[in-house]
This record gives C-alpha cells, sequence and structure tokens, in this order.
C-alpha cells in the first residue's frame, strides 16, 4: 500500500514539476533534459539491463533518430518531428543488420564490436554530403508552424518527453511481465542454459536490441528537436553511447526505474557542475562529475536502486570474479 | 600560465567591481555572457580565448594610456556611455558540444540576465547557443566561427566579426597568384585538411576558388582529426612532391605533421597553414623552429610599435606569463571590443538598443586588435570589413608579409623548414 | 611493390608495435581479470606527462622517465585496484564499465586542472634522429618504442606462461575460490596483476611521449584502438594483442595511404568485425 501511494506521489511530482519550477527557464530546461536522457537510457535498458548484452555503440541509433529528423527537414521541408518514425523504422531494420554478426558474441566481445560498429558510423557520416558531412545540419531556424516544435520554453518539450518515457517504461513493464521478459532473464543469467531449455536466445536478444534500437533512435529525433542540431559528434559520438550506459548502471541496469533515476543524478549533476564550475576553465566539472561517479560505483556497484531492493538472487561476489572468461 | 588560469575569472570580477571609482560605483556592471570551450579537445582555443578577453575587460574598466590615445573604449572607468558601468564577462563551458552550449547559453540570459553574448568558438555550438539568443531576443557576437551557414539563418539578433572561408581562399589565392608572378613555381597545389567541420568548410571553400582562379589544386588528402600516426600521408606528399602544400589542422595533427616532415625528411617549396593547430601558441613554442619560412593565414599579427595589437600584446603576456596572443584569441578579444564599443554606444542594457547599435558599428582599422579593415556589419550580420594578413614564422615567430599595406617584413621563399 | 610503399609497411609495423605496447597493460587487466578498465586511455595520459614533467622541468632524459612512469603508474593501478576494482568486481559487469568511466574523467581533468590543456611535445634531441636500412628509413624514437613494445609484450608473456607467479596469476583469473583452496590468494595476486599492468602503461606512456604530443585528451585519441587491439587478439593472449597491434598497424598505414586517410579507421573497424564473425573468441583467445 505504502509502495503504490510513494508512487502515486512520484507520478504527481512529475506532472506538476514544470508549474512548481514556473519562471525558471534553466529549471524548466533541466526536467527536459532529465526525461530526454532517461529516455535514451530507459531504452538501453531493455537490451542491456534486461538482456545484459552491454550494447556500447546505442549512439548510432541515437544519432540515426536525431539524423532523420533534420533530414526530412533539409532535403524535404517537413518539421523535424515527422522523421522520428523514418528513424525508427530504419533503426528496427539497422538493428538487425548490426544484431545478426554481432550478438552472437559474448561478453566484451559484444561491447566491443558495438564500440567498433558505433566508430565505423561516425566516420562513414562525416564522409556524407547527405547528410551534411562534418558540419552537421541543422533544423529549422526559425519556427515555421507550431509542429517545428520550437518553443520558448522547455515546459512542452517537458510533458512531450513525460508521455514518451512514460509509453516506453509502460512498454517495458509489460515486457518484463510477458513471455520475453522471462526468456530475457534468462539469457542474461546463462545463456546456455537458456537454450537448453528451448529458449531461442538468438532471436529474443534480436528482438531486444531492435526494440531498444528504435526507442533510442526517438530520443535522437526528440534531442533534434529541442537543439535543433547535429553533426557526426554529437549524433553519433562514443560519449553518447557511453553516457546510455553510465546512466542505467548509476541508477541499476535491469530495473524499470534504474535509468531514470540515474538520469535524476547525472543530468542536474552535469549541468549544475558545468554552471558553476565551468566558466573557470580548469576541467573542475569534470574532477567533480567523475569523483561522484566513481564514488557511487565503488559502494553502489549494483546501482542505486539496489539501495531499496535487495536482490538476494544475484550472484555472489565470487562467483562474479569466478566468471573469468571461462563465459 | 597554471595560476593565471586558474581562479582569474573571479579574480577579474573582484578587480573589475572591486577598483571602480567615482560615478562608475554606482552603475551597475553591465554582464556580458562569453561561450567558449574551456574543456574537452578544443579547451586550450577556449582558454587562450577567455584570457585575452578579461585583458579586454580590465582595460575598458581600469584603462590603458597608451591605449587611449587611439581607443576611445581604454580610457578607463568603464562604459562611459552607461554612466561608467563596469564591463563584466561571465564565462561559460561548452564542453565541446552544441547540448551543452545551448543550456549555458540560456542559463546565462535567463539566470545571469547578460545584456549579450559571445561566442561560441565550433561552428556547429555557435548555431545552438545562438538559435536561444534569438529567441530570447539577446544580442550575440560571433568572433571566430567561420561557417557559411550562420548568417544564412535569417537571425536578426546575431553579428559575425570574424572573415569567413571565402575570405582566406581569395587571401591564399591572390598571395599565390602574385608569388607566380615573382617567379615560384605553384604548379602542383597539394590541399591536406582534417576532416571534421572546420578543416571540411575551409578545404572546399578553398578549392573552389582555387579552380576559379586559374590555380589547380593537383592532390588532395582529407584525414581524420586526432590521427596518431600521420606518416602514410606524407610518404604520398613525398612521392608526389608538389609545389606548394596547404595544411588545415588542428594542434596535435600539426604538430605531428611537423614532426613527421622532418623525420621523412620532405618539404615543399611553398609551406601554408591555414591557421588552426599551426597556430596554437602551444605548436608555435614547440615546433616553431622547425617550420621556419611555414606561411600562415592569421587575423592577428604583432604590429607595429604602439598600434593597438602591439599594446595588446603587452597586456595579454603579462597577464599569460609570456604567451602572445594568437589568431583565436585575438578575433575573441576583437568580438567582445566590438561588442563592448556597441553597448556603449548604446547606452543602455536594453537589447533592441544593443542591436541598433551593434548595426551601425563602424569601427576604423587602426582600433583593430586583429588585421580587419574595419567593423561594419550587413543586413545578415556579417562583418564586410573582415579581412585576413599572411604571416610567415621568422625566428619562432609570425610576422605579417601581407598584403602589402600591412605588412612588416618581406616574404622569404623558398620554405625553410628545419 | 613500390619502394614507397614498403616504407608505408615498415611505419605500419612501428605503429603496430607501439599499439600492442599502448594496449598490453589493457591485455592484462581485461584479457586475465575479465575487467575492463575505461581509464586505461587515462593512465597512459598520466605516463606521458610523467615523462614530459622529468624530462623538461627536472631535466632527465628517457632512463629516469620510463623507471619513474613505471613506478608511478604501478602504484596508481594498485591504488585503483584497492580503492575502486576491488569492489566493483563486486557488482555486475556493468559496475566496471561505471566505475573506470568516472576513474577515466576524474584522472583526465585532474590532469587538465593541473597541468592546463596546452598541448606539450618532448625535445625531439633525446631520442631523436633516424637511420636507413636498405634505404627505409627508421625513425629512432618510435624505433625505440617499437622495440619497447616487443620487448614489454614477450616479458608479460613470458611472465604468466613461464614462472610460478604466472600460473598462480592464471589459476587466480580461471577460478579465484579454487585458487584460495590451493593457498593463493586471489586478491593478492589481482594487486601484483594491476602494478604489472600498470607498470607496463607507464612505460607506454613515457616511450609515446618521446613522439606523440601530449594533453589531457590525448588518452582517449588511443583508447578505442587499444580496446579493438586487445578484443581483436583475444581476451587473455598477451601474444593475441601483439599479432593484432601488428595488423591494425599495418593495414592503417596501407589504407591511409592507398584509399585514404579518412577510412583507414572504417577499414580497421571492418576488419574486426569480419574477424569477429568468423572467430568470436578473438584471433588468439581461448574459445
Amino acid at each position: 500500500m505504502n509502495r503504490y501511494l510513494f508512487f502515486g506521489a512520484l507520478v504527481v511530482l512529475a506532472l506538476v514539476y514544470p508549474l512548481l519550477v514556473q519562471g525558471i527557464p534553466v529549471w524548466e530546461r533541466m526536467g527536459a533534459l532529465v526525461l530526454l536522457a532517461a529516455i535514451g537510457a530507459s531504452a538501453w535498458n531493455i537490451v542491456g539491463g534486461y538482456a545484459g548484452q552491454v550494447s556500447v555503440g546505442h549512439a548510432v541509433f541515437f544519432g540515426f533518430g536525431a539524423y532523420a529528423a533534420v533530414v526530412v527537414y533539409t532535403h524535404l521541408g517537413w518539421p523535424p518531428i515527422a522523421g522520428a518514425p523514418l528513424g525508427m523504422l530504419l533503426s528496427v531494420i539497422l538493428a538487425a543488420v548490426i544484431g545478426v554478426p554481432t550478438l552472437r558474441l559474448s561478453g566484451h566481445y559484444f561491447s566491443m564490436a558495438t564500440i567498433a560498429v558505433g566508430e565505423l558510423v561516425r566516420v562513414l557520416s562525416s564522409t556524407s554530403d547527405f547528410l551534411g558531412g562534418a558540419q552537421g545540419l541543422g533544423g529549422p531556424a526559425m519556427p515555421r508552424s507550431v509542429f517545428d516544435l520550437s518553443f520558448l520554453s522547455a515546459t512542452p518539450f517537458y510533458y512531450i518527453f513525460l508521455a514518451v518515457l512514460a509509453f516506453l517504461l509502460g512498454l517495458t513493464w509489460w515486457i518484463e511481465r510477458a513471455r520475453m521478459g522471462f526468456y530475457l532473464r534468462a539469457i542474461k543469467d546463462s545463456e546456455r542454459a537458456a537454450r537448453a531449455l528451448g529458449v531461442s536466445s538468438g532471436r529474443y536478444k534480436l528482438y531486444a536490441y531492435m526494440l531498444s534500437g528504435a526507442f533510442t533512435s526517438l530520443a535522437g529525433s526528440l534531442y533534434l528537436c529541442m537543439f535543433g542540431f547535429v553533426d557526426p559528434e554529437s549524433g553519433f559520438g562514443i560519449l553518447i553511447s557511453v553516457k546510455m550506459v553510465v546512466m542505467a548502471a548509476l541508477g541499476g541496469a535491469g530495473n524499470l526505474f534504474g535509468p531514470l533515476v540515474g538520469a535524476l543524478i547525472l543530468v542536474p549533476l552535469e549541468e549544475l557542475s558545468n554552471s558553476y564550475l565551468g566558466g573557470r576553465g580548469a576541467g573542475l566539472t569534470f574532477v567533480v562529475y567523475g569523483a561522484i561517479i566513481v564514488i557511487i560505483a565503488r559502494f553502489l556497484p549494483s546501482g542505486l536502486l539496489s539501495l531499496f531492493r535487495p536482490r538476494p538472487s544475484k550472484p555472489a561476489p565470487k562467483s562474479e570474479i569466478a566468471s573469468g572468461h571461462a563465459d | 600560465m597554471k595560476t593565471t588560469r586558474r581562479g582569474f575569472s573571479t579574480g577579474a570580477a573582484i578587480t573589475a567591481l572591486g577598483l571602480a571609482k567615482g560615478a562608475g560605483a554606482q552603475a551597475a556592471a553591465v554582464k556580458i555572457g562569453v561561450i567558449y570551450p574551456l574543456s574537452g579537445n578544443s579547451a586550450s582555443a577556449g582558454n587562450y580565448s577567455k584570457q585575452a578577453i578579461e585583458v579586454g575587460a580590465d582595460v575598458i574598466n581600469n584603462g590603458n594610456a597608451d591605449l587611449a590615445k587611439i581607443m576611445p573604449l581604454a580610457k578607463g572607468g568603464g562604459l562611459s556611455g552607461l554612466g561608467g558601468a563596469k564591463i563584466q564577462p561571465i564565462f561559460a563551458d561548452n564542453q565541446g558540444t552544441p547540448a551543452a552550449g545551448q543550456n549555458q547559453a540560456l542559463r546565462l540570459i535567463s539566470e545571469e540576465k547578460v545584456a549579450a553574448l559571445i561566442g561560441a568558438y565550433q561552428s556547429g555550438i555557435t548555431v545552438t547557443a545562438s538559435a536561444i539568443a534569438e529567441r530570447h531576443g539577446i544580442p550575440f557576437v560571433n568572433g571566430e566561427s567561420v561557417a557559411a551557414n550562420l548568417t544564412e539563418r535569417g537571425f536578426k539578433w546575431f553579428f559575425r566579426v570574424t572573415p569567413v572561408a571565402i575570405d582566406f581562399a581569395r587571401a591564399y589565392s591572390e598571395f599565390l597568384r602574385e608569388q607566380k608572378a615573382a617567379g615560384q613555381k605553384v604548379g602542383s597545389i597539394a590541399l591536406v585538411h582534417e576532416n571534421t567541420e572546420y578543416g571540411n568548410s575551409v578545404g572546399s571553400v578553398i578549392g573552389e576558388q582555387f579552380a576559379k582562379d586559374g590555380l589547380s589544386i593537383t592532390q588532395k588528402i582529407a584525414y581524420s582529426a586526432n590521427s596518431s600516426d600521420v606518416q602514410p600521408q606524407v610518404l604520398q606528399l613525398k612521392e608526389k612532391n608538389p609545389d606548394v602544400l596547404i595544411f588545415i589542422s588542428y594542434t596535435s595533427d600539426a604538430i605531428l605533421y611537423a614532426k613527421t616532415m622532418k623525420e621523412v625528411n620532405w618539404k615543399p617549396s611553398i609551406m601554408i597553414a591555414d591557421n588552426a593547430g599551426f597556430n596554437d601558441p602551444a605548436f608555435v613554442k614547440s615546433l616553431g623552429t622547425t617550420v621556419e619560412g611555414l606561411v600562415n593565414r592569421s587575423t592577428f599579427a604583432g604590429g607595429k610599435p604602439g598600434s593597438v595589437p602591439a599594446l595588446f600584446n603587452e597586456l595579454y603576456k603579462k597577464k599569460t606569463g609570456g604567451d602572445d596572443l594568437d589568431d583565436v584569441s585575438a578575433r575573441g578579444l576583437q568580438g567582445f571590443l566590438v561588442l563592448a564599443d556597441a553597448l556603449n554606444r548604446a547606452g543602455s542594457t536594453d537589447p533592441a538598443k544593443i542591436r541598433d547599435a551593434l548595426k551601425a558599428t563602424d569601427l576604423p582599422a587602426e582600433q583593430m586588435v586583429t588585421g580587419y579593415d574595419g567593423v561594419k556589419f550587413d543586413d545578415k550580420g556579417q562583418n564586410v570589413k573582415a579581412s585576413t594578413l599572411v604571416t610567415q614564422m621568422r625566428g619562432g615567430k609570425y610576422v605579417a608579409i601581407w598584403p602589402k599595406a600591412r605588412a612588416t617584413d618581406q616574404v622569404i621563399l623558398p620554405y625553410k623548414g628545419w | 611493390m613500390s619502394f614507397t610503399l614498403v616504407q608505408v609497411i615498415v611505419s605500419g609495423l612501428l605503429l603496430g608495435a607501439v599499439y600492442a605496447l599502448f594496449a598490453s597493460g589493457l591485455t592484462l587487466v581485461w584479457g586475465m581479470m575479465n575487467v575492463v578498465n575505461f581509464a586505461h586511455g587515462d593512465f597512459v595520459m598520466l605516463g606521458m606527462y610523467t615523462a614530459v614533467v622529468i624530462w623538461t622541468a627536472l631535466g632527465g632524459g628517457p632512463f629516469a622517465s620510463v623507471p619513474a612512469a613505471a613506478i608511478l603508474i604501478a602504484t596508481l593501478g594498485v591504488l585503483s585496484y584497492f580503492l575502486l576494482v576491488r569492489h566493483i568486481m563486486r557488482g555486475p559487469m556493468l559496475a566496471q564499465i561505471l566505475g573506470t568511466f568516472g576513474l577515466a574523467l576524474f584522472l583526465r581533468y585532474a590532469a587538465f586542472w593541473y597541468f592546463g590543456a596546452d598541448f606539450k611535445t618532448l625535445p625531439d634531441t633525446l631520442v631523436g634522429g633516424s637511420f636507413t636500412l636498405g634505404g627505409v628509413r627508421f625513425e629512432g624514437a618510435r624505433m625505440l618504442a617499437g622495440v619497447g613494445g616487443l620487448a614489454i609484450t614477450l616479458l608479460l608473456h613470458v611472465i604468466l606462461t613461464r614462472t610460478a607467479m604466472g600460473s598462480r596469476m592464471l589459476a587466480v583469473s580461471e577460478d579465484p575460490v579454487a585458487a584460495q583452496l590451493m593457498g593463493i590468494r586471489p586478491q593478492r595476486m589481482q594487486a601484483v596483476a594491476w602494478a604489472m599492468a600498470g607498470a607496463a602503461t607507464g612505460i607506454a606512456g613515457a616511450l609515446i611521449a618521446t613522439f606523440f604530443y601530449t594533453s589531457p585528451t590525448v588518452g582517449e585519441t588511443l583508447a578505442i584502438i587499444a580496446f579493438v587491439t586487445v578484443s581483436f587478439g583475444g581476451f587473455g593472449s598477451v601474444l593475441g594483442a601483439l599479432v593484432a597491434g601488428l595488423i591494425i598497424g599495418v593495414v592503417e598505414s596501407v589504407s591511409a595511404y592507398l584509399i585514404g586517410p579518412v577510412y583507414k579507421d572504417v577499414i580497421v573497424y571492418v576488419l574486426f568485425v569480419l574477424v569477429l564473425w568468423f572467430r568470436p573468441q578473438g584471433l588468439m583467445g581461448k574459445a
């Protein structure tokens, strides 16, 4: 009962947040930034957290989404948001193309292959004139209609992002309880055992990867609508991929709300430390940011949510070490 | 160097406020938001520019007798048009990402209530940061981003002081044709450029301009910035052995190219570097003597003693403990001074009045820190008097050699190297 | 085969040896202990700064800077192990990414804060010069780094496969519980592995600094290629990393020369993914 009350209070808080900070643009924007980061990290969570396939190349999908949005504007004159479905579709196809060869790989090999694919796409994008090359492409400089989603305040973005995140978390929640969720957990715990039990592990990993890619792409399209510019580095850069992983891991990967919690901590931390320390130009922002991540990882290696939900089924320390390269 | 960088912004602010005297003490300081890459890969450029702007603010607030003879702004006592209000730059780090640039622009406008913005070095970040300024109706003065489309967006609050790629391309073209007339061989030209926004845009503009002017680019090499090794490219060059070599590179690659060319022992008869990496004080300090005779493009050259660039350079040197102003920091400072001049004439921190003052800007060449013919904006906000100097490395220092009107030294060719 | 191409291949081999050198420390902690260290590039960066400081401020040459960097980074490795890595190994694999990414940012910007953002280069007089052999030019500093890379990789290989200490470390990496039952203290062995990895990384940094620029973000530039080198070669195989490093170096150089430098990374990544397609355990990793 208490838990529902707590949860309900959080939902209400999320809904009224913009009213609480109304007239303070920086905090209005902060809310939107947190939700946007949470969408990306939650999308990553489907394959990285639930299925345990640690992709460090999700920027590929993010970039596809961002570029799809800007390309329909640049080449067709459509509002950028119209590119979002296109980006999602392309990302699903792309996920299949990348996933078939890479998802066979285990553990770190998969992570490294996704890094390589991410870098590959980044370099190729910078040589494509269609994508604006290394200079990147800008969205509509001036809003032409309401569909360009060019708002003075970040509050409309906040509610758009909130709706998307709610849908994504709902979908994840449903998957968690559906057959696919069972399969994914089984694959994560031991792929060999899952296969022995007749789970077609390759297929379910691929489904998770495609779904994850589609929503990461949506996050990219939304990013473009808000910021209005993308170049190879801000679309496909490895930092984009790493941040998704870090946010999910910080909150608790494989946990429905883990990525949101991670975003709630890291985004304000990054913004505030940059605002208060960045102007000195001594790199102090990242000294603080890095130190806080290290401290959290040191004391809560399974993420912040492990504080509230001790999971006895989690492997004991020694078996983690024992995993060696025997897996 | 280290100590000056650390904690100076607060220091500058305190000095600026603390030394306020007379009428200035009553007027509130005018805040200017300055967005630069203060961390990440371009941090060294951002930090140089930051220090240059701090020097500029110090001159306006506390005066400089020598500069005051040429520049009315340097009389001291802040902005006379605003009752002696001090000018206070508020720095923000764009972290090298368009997102951080835009977030910081919003913070400076809404939290710091800055009267105007300056920045943001990388063209892509200037795009996102100036978009926020435009929506909020705050003037944005850009001192150094060269992407052509920045002034093609129909913005009403955007002003760009720097020359752009086409200005550089024309300067190289004219310079080379003059050398050709003087008997140098310019039959084959190699263009080596890095593959991000800067190298690509400048490289393609140079290619187009040269084709128009009948200079033939015989070899074009694009490479990814921050290479781990450039030997294959240098060997390619050595094989084709072009007469003229043009580099468009950032610092890390400039260092590798200069070192590798010496290792491979190959040099063209004319070597040109498009500013950036080859102008970075870190490059000049460590490798200046291995690129003797390198022709460079710079909007800044030391200038004659007693001139605005020379005087500012001395102040900058004193502040940084020995570094000279370079092209990037000088352009940043120039942008700041243009904005300060407009603020002074506007006599108000009302954005619309500042914008009108910016539109009416007409600064003469002798007041320039950079080698521009002056500052005057067209309808799109581009400074039509922006131009560039051609410089040459002479004993570890760049001197101006072209155009003749502003040259302090003669051209010496061929390229000597190490 | 054109003469320049021979020169390109030679320079690729030297570059490859440097990649192997760069990756050697990473192979050890990643390959042996299954810990991915995202801060590896920044360890190398600190090794480079050690060389810069000893060279420029204290006036010492490579004989002073290489051991100093080895000791300093080995200490850093052991400290990182005891203060951070030991604890995050208890969590899921993701915790390693989280913790070492935080460490990477912290180290990178601590260096930034202390040394400034400027690029530093060492004077090339100390290990400068070059010599020609059969018309092919070898450059002193790169030779030194390349030979150093070979030596360190082979030394690590010998330690791991031919000494009692190596056997103990392998035992811990295979099965810490069983190793403990046999009287080996896993934590101690892992700390030793981090010290060795740190020393190798420090030496790598000090040698690379002789011909490369040093800046706070330089580790980032080289780190991805180090990751690729290690997994290309196969986790747990020091020799695999060496072979992979040499292949990557030559492929990069030759493709930069023949196709164009922009595409050299593309070709390396495609090759890497192809290798994993046919050999999911890397070139020389255990299946």
